[in-house]
């Protein structure tokens, strides 16, 4: 099961740093036996998302071209209407990204900025249905490996993760709140030969990495994404 | 029932102060409703603007000042006095006041801020259920929407920061999927369960829409 690392790009740090204190990170746990990342060739190593802070798809070309790291972009459903996910897209088209990874946001009144309108232009199935038919011209079908954020906690997700499915969603990820998924779930969706990966932050895990590692092992995920908020000081720096 | 709340009166003041001789237009309908265009509050705006300083030229409480057929009916009994009126304070939704403004041709002022399409529970308790969204889904979600209950408006399924059974915004609240589900059920109509909706077209709403 590998582990995959996952941050914001920052409001406030510089690029550079930013960018280099990445690689140490990478570094590090690639060098961390401890943290049982195995690298498969075929999934990301990291995970770079777009929130608040500057623009995520320029660290994601960088760390593809400069670094020749393996690099997923994330992004929500929140803050772009769909002449803005098609610019978006291009881009990704462009640098050569193909690993997406959508969920919808969290919304501006559970963030700093009340006062946003929420676009929700689409939601993640409208995406995914776009993304598989074709956009534009610009945007070939199933150009992207479309990666889509769920919950697990009750019927009506596992209804959304079925329709996913039906639309061609290539991967789930499955927001950790403290509980164990739903097994019935994540059957279903192993036995459609989806990848399906954990999505924790960083703060959810109460102990070390590893007994939260091994508390989750036989679940079959294919990884755990674990959310972190600082580049130097996280679950996977911590002595 | 379209929802109003009374403006801030500063904000009519303002807008009224180069103007002198000013009529007053309730609406009998929806604002009488909500406690902001009613006869009463008619009556309040006139005691108001008298007391500014104002002349008022007339009061009128129109049962849908919104239609047009009722508003040419019912204007005719101030037809006089809206010659010598400047402006016009017109405590309706905004599709009033504008349509008041195109049909007499006068300067007005709107006495409210327009919110959503309302249920009353009590006078003083709405709640919006209905965005007038275009393309209604009510059924094939159980009856209720998911478009306006939903803070994020979403079409086919929970965001994935729901709880279980309750919102992410709003956490007191169940997630309108979840209600969605228990309705679908009750009805024995699981197959809308699986259907998918397409995005929203908006270009079809702004055609719908346009002046």
């Amino acid at each position: 099961m590998q582990i995959i690392p996952q941050i914001e790009t920052p409001v406030s740090k510089n690029y550079s740093v930013f960018e280099e204190n990445l690689i140490k990170l990478l570094n590090a746990i690639k060098n961390n036996t401890q943290n049982n990342t195995g690298t498969y060739n075929s999934l990301p190593q990291i995970i770079i998302e777009q929130n608040f802070g500057f623009n995520a798809l320029l660290l994601c070309r960088d760390l593809k071209e400069k670094h020749k790291i393996k690099t997923a972009y994330a992004f929500n459903m929140r803050d772009k209407n769909r002449i803005s996910l098609l610019s978006d897209l291009i881009t990704l088209k462009q640098i050569g990204l193909k690993d997406i990874i959508v969920f919808e946001g969290v919304h501006p009144l559970k963030t700093e900025f009340k006062s946003a309108k929420p676009v929700y232009d689409i939601d993640i199935l409208g995406l995914g249905l776009m993304l598989k038919r074709g956009l534009m011209n610009d945007i070939q079908a199933d150009l992207f490996n479309f990666g889509a954020v769920i919950g697990s906690s009750a019927p009506v997700d596992f209804l959304k993760a079925k329709k996913l499915i039906d639309i061609g969603a290539d991967s789930f990820f499955i927001n950790y709140g403290g509980v164990n998924p739903d097994e019935s779930m994540i059957k279903y969706i192993k036995s459609k030969n989806k990848k399906l990966f954990l999505n924790v932050k960083e703060l959810s895990i109460k102990g070390s990495l590893n007994d939260f590692i091994k508390s989750i092992d036989n679940f079959g995920f294919d990884g755990v994404i674990i959310k972190i908020t600082d580049e130097n000081l996280n679950v996977f720096t911590r002595k | 029932m379209f929802l109003t709340e009374k403006k801030d009166i500063q904000e009519i003041d303002e807008a009224l102060k180069k103007y002198k001789k000013i009529g007053v237009v309730g609406c009998a309908s929806c604002a009488s409703v909500c406690l902001t265009g009613g006869s009463r509050e008619v009556k309040e705006m006139k005691k108001h603007l008298e007391a500014s300083g104002k002349e008022v030229t007339f009061t009128i409480s129109i049962d849908e000042p919104c239609d047009k057929r009722v508003l040419k009916e019912d204007i005719r009994f101030v037809e006089d006095e809206l010659k010598e009126t400047e402006a016009v304070v017109v405590l309706s939704c905004g599709t009033g006041v504008q349509t008041i403004g195109e049909f007499t041709q006068k300067k007005v002022i709107s006495g409210t801020d327009s919110k959503y399409i309302a249920q009353t529970e009590h006078i003083g308790e709405y709640y919006a259920l209905c965005g007038g969204c275009d393309v209604c889904r009510l059924n094939f979600t159980g009856g209720v929407c998911t478009v306006t209950l939903c803070p994020k408006g979403l079409l086919n399924g929970p965001c994935e920061g729901h709880n279980g059974n309750n919102c992410e915004v709003f956490e007191d609240k169940e997630c309108v999927f979840v209600k969605s589900y228990e309705m679908l059920k009750k009805y024995s109509e699981e197959d809308n369960l699986n259907k998918i909706f397409e995005p929203r077209d908006y270009g079809h709403s702004a055609a719908r829409t346009k002046i």
